[in-house]
Parts: structure tokens; C-alpha cells; sequence
């Protein structure tokens, strides 16, 4: 007993405590879940049946039937389109900003607070709001461009099949690059200022001070965010939703839209899942290599 | 001493309110699940049906249409579902055909308030599966053409003369386009969801077609002129992407001289549209040809477990008995042909709903189908392809009418 | 360049990157107050013809939008707490040590949360049926959102505990003090910064939550803001004023809160701490 005790205040005990609970706790509410869609997609599923796991067994049938469809290579296209984008889109526009107001001039920190907007207002009105801004006829979009006499005639964001993925990849760079730059600044705050001082009396320009230590120093914060990234890039719903609707004939649609489509539109549930399941592996993908990537981590 | 004397009293009252409590749990309760808020008759006559009944206690809860088959099927799967569900009408025939809802047949012929020959046929075809009825009507609605009169008048066209056939509406749309003025002739809905279905249905209905018979040579020939609405920019690209409401809100703010809409519209329009708006029958594909236009609305039912079906068709008797009171009191029409539409002292309004009423009687249900949601999707695809240029309007029907056959089998 | 001059060209810059990234938020202020079918005009109108302020109590009225907010309140501050007890330790764990089960416990936390909340609810709601939680409808949104939300919040602390010295760590446990001593007194305290804004993060997605609250939550008295948000949306009906309206009301508080907070969080304090 006063092992055990002391092995929870003082020894292993207490990091297999903290780290236990947590994870039993996502096991129960997140794992199962997950196994629940991966054991539906390889079953026969009847929309009244969603109480119940015992179902019959079609193996793979979902997912060739899936294959299959037309749709499906465009479908996959669209999401690495849309996954790459977004996140180079948002970290580039994120670090930028965050190094703007690193800068500390009077009255950067209350900007940058501003900034978070996009974190805070309500997925609808984000995406409604976009829907206006992108719309071809009375979009803010088009006005200001042609204003500025980028554009002659109005340019259909929505609904032209070559823009409409791009017009939710512009609306998702704008709401995901305000919690890359918190997060950076809050990265670039802890960088010790004497590193800097003591690479510029070397002589060292500001460029190489950005790639020998900013960089580096930064570098389990940007791990951080760019898995986070992926994953809040392929959970992004509510803008296909409200922009596009994955159309116009499928130019925008996304892996993660068409799941739903399928299980809440159509209720094609075994289907809706064996996308999920897809989905599921190409993350595992991403964060085997973000695991392996944080190898390299010096703490400290 | 003291303690025990106190705990005991405490067992004892805690005891009695257990009582009371199994005692207060004696009234009938019946939960409702409705889209309806305090603007909108469900919520009210649920309400009242709960203040006119004080042994029936009534839940009501307020679920969101995009929602509604969702969260039903998944309270049903797990022995949750409410007594009384409010669902939209092409969606009625997957519970039904599923055995879900509560056959309704017997108590309806037994009703005194019910009767199945004051509804419109289409209606009364979207609660009717195998022959028995798994429910009623709660209201209706249907498509029809809105122009502004105004607009009519300043380009030379007769506002007393709208368009009534297909090749009379293009022309009219060419005449009332106005790029210039930011002026569209024409607005409607093509969105790959069921609005896009919804919009599209009653023109190949018109030519004979239907879901089962998409590709005949009306439907694609409707396909055609929709498609040259759009190449001629008679309509707003975003056509493809915008629902009916935010289409109409152009014709509202005057950015499009006609729209396609239902009676939905109506209060907006009569609070927002500064012009002499009006509306006429859909065009048909020539002169003398059937008419018809989609159906709309939702339906009531009863939950086949529903653990108290006598005092939830109660329910249900109330609200139709009210149903004179749907459009005076809250803009809706019910589906019944035997209903007066009282005056609303809006002159506009009242010869709209005219219109609205005419224009029922040529609804019809879609469906119904167990799988209408994937026959609709059929639809939507063929229209958004056909209309990207992707594929011929014939090419994209066709490719429908096949995906569709094997789904009916 | 004298300091002040690049101060003001830097401050000029700022306010107008801030004004094109700000212009949503104030496209829905402007929407709140007009009138239904004006937002489609063409040209776009950037000030109302004839602003509906009254449109703020209207809704506020309307809704009982008090309520509302409580319940939000309520459901995010639940979920926080949740997720920063579990979660910070997790995370500091995550961060202590470098070896395989390491490797597989960061796996996990990341694979756990791929599937968008729209494909998790039908198994939530399953399992929350069958426990009997689905009875206590807002302690299940918390607990849903804390399963969704905290392997944010774990990879994100995460790498706030590296930047913290192990010397240090190391430095007190030889002083004495016992693993939950060192932890408490000295990791944690360097830490505070980024577990404080990823707790605020966390706590501004919590407020917004609208998938698991609109399905766990029957009842229209624990409902959320988000929910009643939705409620503006009919079949063929869409109130754009309305939900902008609702909206502001419920943005404004909590971005000016934060705007206060970050100012001290993230320029503040830790540079300081460090050295």
C-alpha cells in the first residue's frame, strides 16, 4: 500500500496515472465510437438498426460499391486539393501575421487579439457570411476586385466548377489562420531573447536568425499545429454546407461532405462509413508521420 | 435520539414525495417533435391541445427540418422516439414502407373529424402506402411563377398578359434581362439538394415524365431551356449553388424581373418588395398542355410504439380541426380543398394566395418511395451536370433514368 | 527610420490587415441590421438603408436568449475543466518521456479525433442511450466535447511542456521535492501560458458547439446558444438578420474578453518566466 502510494506521488505510478485516465477516457467516448463506423462499413445497414451492432456481414462489399461510383477519384482529388491548400494556406498567412506582430509596436497585442474572430464566431454565420462575400452577383468579392480592376466581369466563386473548391479553401484559410498565429506567437514569445542578441553581435542576418533559430525553436509547436491542421481541415463541414453544397456536380465536393451526404442525406449509413474508415487510415497515415517527426524533438 | 427522530421524518416525507411523484406520473404524456416555433402552427396547437386536455401533459420539442428523419431514426434504433413526429412529405414513405409508423386507416374511417376526402390527392398520396394511410396532411405548398409587374410595364410586356407557356417565359426573360441594371429575367433554385429536385420535377411532370420517367423527350427538352436560362445568363450563375429563399431575396431587392417560389414567400415579399409583385400558374410546354408543380410541406404521424396512440391521434384530431385557422393565424395553407381563405386586407397577398390555391390542385407528391432521397439525388446530379456542361441534358437524364431504374428495380 | 515613425507605418499596416481580416465580422453586424432581402442587392449595400436597431432586443426578447447563454456558459465551462484536468497531464507525461509508448500514446490521441462530430454522434448518442447519461443531457455534451476537444488540447500543451528547461524539473527533484512537488510547483508554473490559451481556445469552441448539443439535448431549457441559433432556419426560410443579430450579441462579449486576456497571456509573461 505505501508502494503503491509512493509510486504515485514519486514514480512511474504517477505518470501511468496521468496518462491512463486520459486515455481511457477518449478509448470510451472516441474509440468506440470510431470502431462503431468501421464495424458498419462492413455491414448491411438498415437505417432503424443504428441501435445495435449485430448486423449482416457484407465485407467489402461498401467500399467497392464506393469505388465504384463515378464520383470517387474526383471525391479524393478534391480533398487532398482542399487538405494541402488549407493547411499551407493557414500556416503560411498564420506565421506571417504572428511575425508581423512580433514586431511589438504599440498596439499590436490588442490587434492581434482581434484576429481571432474567425475562432469565435459561430460556424453558420461563418459560413453564410462567405457565402455573400464569394457570391457572383452581390459578393463583396467581386465588387472590391472589380474595383480594383482585377476582374471585368463578376467571377462565379460558387458556381463555377474550376473556383467553387477554392471558394471554401479561401473561406477556410480565413477561419484557420487565426489560431495558427496564437499559437505561434505564444511559440515565438518563449524563444529567449539573448539567442537573437547573441547571433546578431556574429553578425548574422535577419533571414539566417529566422532559419537557425526561430525555426528550430519553433519547431514542436509547428508539428503541433500542422497535424492539428490536418485535422481540423478534414473535420471542416459546416463551409461546404453553407457555400457550395459540394457543387456545383460535385467540383467541391470533400471526402468528409459526402460521408454525410450519403449517411444523413440519403441514409446510405454503411457507405457514409466505409468513407469514414477511409478517412480514418489516411490520418493514421499523417500521424505516424507526425509521431515519428517528433523524434527529433529536443526538449528545452 | 434527536438525529433518528429528524432522519425519520426526513424518510418519511422523502417517501411521500416518491408517492406523489409515481401519483403525478399518472396523466397521460405525449411528446411531439415539430420544426414549428411560436410563429408557426405546431408549436401553438400543441399548446393548446395540452391546455384543453389537463389529464394529457404534453412535450414539445423543436427540431430542426434538416434534422428531423436523422434524429428520429436514431431515437427509434434506440427506443426513443416521440409519439408525434411532423416529417417532410417525400420522406413519410421510408417509415412508413419500414413499419414504423402507426396505421392510421382504421381510426381516420372512424373519425368525425378526420375525413380523407377533404384533402388534395397529392397530399393525401404522400401518407398513403400499400393502401393504408400512416398519416395526415399538416399543410401544404407548391411552386408557381412571381414576376414584377413594374419591371413588365417599363420593357413593354402586358403585366395582365404573364407568360404561360415555357418558350413565352424564356422570351419574357430575354426581354426583362437588364445586365446593366443588375437585372436577372428570371431566379430560381438548380442546388444539388432536394430543393434542386423539388424545382425540376414538375416540369418533366408536365410532359408526362416523372421520377420513374426522367429521361422523355419533354423532360429533357425542360432540361434544355433551364440550361439556356443559365448560357444566356437570363439567370444568375449561382443559380447552381443557392436555394430558393436567397434566390428569391433577389427578386425581393429587384435584382431579378421573375422568380419561381412558393407561397412561403408570401409575408416577406408583401413586407420587403417595393414594386407590384404578382404571380401566375406555372408555364406549361405549350398551350393546352397538364399541368403541374411540386408539393410541399410536412406531414403529421404517429409512432407505431407509441405507448398512448388513442391519446395521440386525439392530438392529431385537434390540430386538423383547427385547420382553418393555419393561414389566418400563421400564413400556411392547409391541403384541404374545403377550407376558406379568408381576406387578408393585402390586395397583392390575396390574389397570390388565389393563385396558390388554383396551382394545388396540380401538386403532386414526390414519390412517395422508400428510397426517394437516392432517386432525388439522381435528379439533382443530372441537373447540375447537364447544367455545368458536362454532360448533354439527354446524356445526363438518361444516366439518371438508368441509376434510377435500379433503384426501383 | 526613427523609432516612432516605424512604430505609426507599422501600426497603419496592422489596422489595415486587421480591417480586410475583421470585414466578416462586420459583414454580419451590417446584416443584423438589414432588412431580409436587402443583403441580396446588387451592388452590395456596406451601410444599411435603414438600420433595424431594434432588431437586438427584438431577438434577445424572442428567444430568451438569456438562457441560452447560461446554458452555453455552463456546457463550455464544463468542458474546460474537464479537459484541463485530464488533459494537462496527459500532456506533460506525453512530453517527459521519449520512447515507443510514448510514440503509441501520441497516436492514438491524434487518430481518435479524425471523424468530424457529425459522423461521431450516431455511436455517441448509442452509447449515451444505453449508459443512461442521455438523462443528464448537458453533462453528456460536456463529456462529448471533452472526448472531441482534449486531443487538441493535449498536443497543443504538449509542446508548451517542451520548452520547458528538464533541468529545472530535474533541479527541484533533487532539492527534494517528490514527482508531484516538482510538477506542481515548478513545470506547471512555467507552462501556465499555453495551458491558459489553449484553454481559452478550447473554451470558445465549447461555447459555439452545435452538433452533439443539438442532438443530446432535447429539452429546450438546457439548449445552448448554438442551437437556438439554428432555430432561425425553417423549411424555406432562412432569417439572415435574425441569426446575425443573435449572433452579435453572443460574438461581442467573448471576442472583447479575449482580446483583454491574450494581451496579457501571450506578450506578458512567459519571456520573463524563462529567464
Amino acid at each position: 500500500m505505501r508502494r503503491l502510494y509512493s509510486s504515485l506521488v514519486d514514480g512511474r505510478g504517477f505518470d501511468l496515472c496521468l496518462i491512463g485516465i486520459p486515455l481511457a477516457f477518449l478509448i470510451v467516448l472516441s474509440g468506440v465510437p470510431l470502431i462503431y463506423n468501421v464495424v458498419m462499413s462492413f455491414q448491411a445497414v438498415d437505417m432503424f438498426s443504428l441501435g445495435s451492432f449485430i448486423r449482416p456481414w457484407v465485407g467489402f462489399e461498401n467500399y467497392r460499391q464506393l469505388i465504384a461510383q463515378p464520383e470517387f477519384w474526383p471525391i479524393m482529388g478534391h480533398t487532398a486539393t482542399f487538405l494541402a491548400a488549407s493547411i499551407a494556406g493557414q500556416f503560411l498567412l498564420g506565421f506571417a501575421l504572428a511575425l508581423f506582430f512580433w514586431t511589438n509596436f504599440p498596439g499590436a497585442s490588442w490587434l492581434r487579439g482581434l484576429f481571432l474572430v474567425s475562432w469565435v464566431m459561430p460556424g453558420l454565420v461563418v459560413g453564410a457570411v462567405w457565402n455573400w462575400l464569394l457570391s457572383g452577383d452581390f459578393g463583396v468579392f467581386n465588387f472590391v476586385l472589380r474595383e480594383l480592376h482585377v476582374i471585368s466581369g463578376n467571377v462565379f466563386w460558387r458556381s463555377d466548377p474550376t473556383f467553387s473548391l477554392w471558394s471554401v479553401i479561401i473561406a477556410n484559410i480565413w477561419l484557420g489562420a487565426s489560431f495558427n498565429m496564437i499559437l505561434l506567437s505564444v511559440g515565438l514569445s518563449s524563444i529567449p531573447g539573448d539567442l537573437y542578441e547573441a547571433a546578431e553581435l556574429d553578425g548574422a542576418g535577419a533571414l539566417t536568425r529566422f532559419w537557425t533559430i526561430t525555426l528550430p525553436m519553433m519547431r514542436s509547436t509547428i508539428g503541433a499545429l500542422i497535424s492539428l491542421g490536418l485535422i481540423f481541415t478534414l473535420q471542416q463541414f459546416d463551409l461546404f454546407a453553407a457555400i457550395t453544397a459540394g457543387g456545383p456536380s460535385n467540383s467541391s465536393n470533400v471526402a468528409q461532405y459526402w460521408a454525410w451526404d450519403l449517411s444523413f442525406k440519403q441514409y446510405d449509413f454503411a457507405k457514409g462509413a466505409a468513407i469514414s474508415v477511409i478517412m480514418i487510415v489516411v490520418v493514421m497515415l499523417a500521424s505516424v508521420y507526425y509521431v515519428r517527426s517528433t523524434r527529433h524533438e529536443v526538449r528545452g | 435520539m434527536k438525529t433518528s427522530a429528524i432522519l425519520g421524518a426526513a424518510l418519511y416525507a422523502g417517501a411521500a414525495a416518491l408517492g406523489m411523484a409515481a401519483h403525478a406520473a399518472d396523466p397521460v404524456t405525449i411528446t411531439i417533435w415539430c420544426q414549428d416555433d411560436e410563429r408557426q402552427p405546431g408549436l401553438n396547437l400543441a399548446k393548446e391541445f395540452g391546455e384543453k386536455n389537463p389529464d394529457i401533459k404534453v412535450v414539445y420539442r423543436q427540431i430542426h427540418f434538416d434534422d428531423v428523419t436523422s434524429e428520429a431514426m436514431r431515437a427509434y434504433s434506440t427506443g426513443q422516439a416521440p409519439d408525434i413526429i411532423a416529417i417532410d412529405n417525400p420522406e413519410h414513405a421510408l417509415f412508413a414502407s419500414h413499419g414504423v409508423f402507426l396505421d392510421l386507416t382504421d381510426r381516420i374511417a372512424k373519425s368525425d373529424v378526420i375525413h380523407k376526402e377533404d384533402y388534395f390527392p397529392g397530399p393525401l398520396a404522400s401518407v398513403t402506402w400499400d393502401g393504408k394511410i400512416y398519416g395526415v396532411p399538416k399543410a401544404t405548398n407548391t411552386i408557381a411563377l412571381y414576376y414584377n409587374a413594374d419591371m413588365f410595364k417599363a420593357k413593354g410586356l402586358d403585366p395582365d398578359k404573364p407568360p404561360q407557356t415555357w418558350d413565352e417565359m424564356v422570351d419574357a426573360a430575354r426581354k426583362l434581362n437588364d445586365p446593366d441594371k443588375n437585372v436577372y429575367g428570371i431566379a430560381f433554385s438548380a442546388k444539388a439538394s432536394e430543393e434542386g429536385t423539388f424545382q425540376f420535377l414538375p416540369w418533366a411532370q408536365m410532359t408526362g415524365g416523372g421520377f420513374d420517367k426522367i429521361n422523355t423527350d419533354g423532360a429533357v427538352r425542360a432540361l434544355t431551356i433551364w440550361k439556356t436560362l443559365l448560357d444566356e445568363k437570363l439567370a444568375s450563375p449561382d443559380t447552381l449553388t443557392r436555394g430558393q429563399w436567397d434566390s428569391t431575396g433577389t427578386f425581393n431587392s429587384g435584382n431579378a424581373a421573375m422568380v419561381i417560389s412558393g407561397p412561403w414567400e408570401l409575408n416577406r415579399m408583401s413586407q420587403e418588395a417595393k414594386f407590384d409583385w404578382r404571380v401566375t400558374l406555372m408555364p406549361v410546354p405549350e398551350v393546352g398542355a397538364p399541368r403541374s408543380s411540386a408539393m410541399g410541406d410536412f406531414n403529421w404521424a404517429i409512432f407505431k410504439n407509441s405507448k398512448h396512440p388513442d391519446a395521440a391521434f386525439k392530438a392529431l384530431e385537434y390540430f386538423v380541426s383547427q385547420d382553418p385557422r393555419v393561414f389566418p393565424d400563421w400564413g400556411q395553407l392547409a391541403a384541404r380543398a374545403n377550407i376558406e381563405i379568408p381576406p387578408t386586407g393585402d390586395a397583392k397577398k390575396d390574389a397570390a394566395v388565389k393563385v396558390f390555391m388554383e396551382q394545388l390542385k396540380y401538386a403532386q407528391p414526390r414519390g412517395p418511395h422508400p428510397d426517394w432521397m437516392k432517386i432525388s439525388k439522381a435528379i439533382q446530379d443530372a441537373i447540375q451536370s447537364a447544367l455545368t456542361g458536362q454532360a448533354t441534358p439527354k446524356d445526363a437524364l438518361d444516366q439518371a433514368a438508368a441509376t434510377i431504374q435500379g433503384i426501383l428495380g | 527610420m526613427s523609432e516612432t515613425y516605424r512604430n505609426r507605418l507599422l501600426l497603419v499596416i496592422a489596422l489595415l490587415l486587421a480591417a480586410i481580416y475583421l470585414f466578416p465580422l462586420y459583414w454580419m453586424y451590417i446584416t443584423a441590421l438589414k432588412t431580409g432581402s436587402e443583403m441580396f442587392a446588387t451592388p452590395p449595400s456596406f451601410w444599411p438603408d435603414d438600420p433595424q436597431w431594434s432588431i437586438f432586443p427584438f431577438v434577445f426578447q424572442l428567444k430568451g436568449m438569456g438562457r441560452f447563454l447560461w446554458n452555453s456558459v455552463v456546457i463550455a465551462s464544463g468542458s474546460v475543466a474537464l479537459i484541463a484536468v485530464l488533459g494537462t497531464g496527459a500532456a506533460y507525461v506525453l512530453a517527459r518521456y521519449r520512447n515507443v509508448w510514448v510514440d503509441v500514446g501520441l497516436f492514438l490521441v491524434l487518430m481518435l479525433q479524425v471523424l468530424p462530430a457529425s459522423l461521431m454522434i450516431t455511436p455517441i448518442f448509442v452509447l449515451f442511450t444505453l449508459t443512461g447519461i442521455l438523462d443528464y443531457p448537458r453533462t453528456a455534451v460536456i463529456l462529448a466535447i471533452a472526448a472531441k476537444s482534449m486531443p487538441f488540447f493535449i498536443v497543443l500543451v504538449r509542446a508548451t511542456f517542451m520548452s520547458v528547461p528538464m533541468e529545472l524539473e530535474e533541479a527541484a527533484l533533487v532539492d527534494g521535492n517528490s514527482r508531484v512537488g516538482a510538477f506542481w510547483s515548478i513545470v506547471l508554473p512555467l507552462a501556465r501560458n499555453g495551458i491558459l490559451v489553449s484553454a481559452i481556445l478550447i473554451f470558445m469552441q465549447a461555447f459555439g458547439e452545435f452538433v452533439y448539443s443539438k442532438s443530446l439535448i432535447q429539452e429546450i431549457e438546457l439548449q445552448p446558444s448554438s442551437v437556438g441559433l439554428n432555430a432561425f432556419m425553417g423549411p424555406n426560410t432562412n432569417e439572415w438578420n435574425r441569426i446575425m443579430a443573435f449572433a452579435s450579441i453572443y460574438v461581442t462579449p467573448i471576442l472583447a474578453t479575449f482580446v483583454l486576456l491574450q494581451r496579457r497571456i501571450v506578450s506578458g509573461l512567459t519571456s520573463g518566466a524563462l529567464k
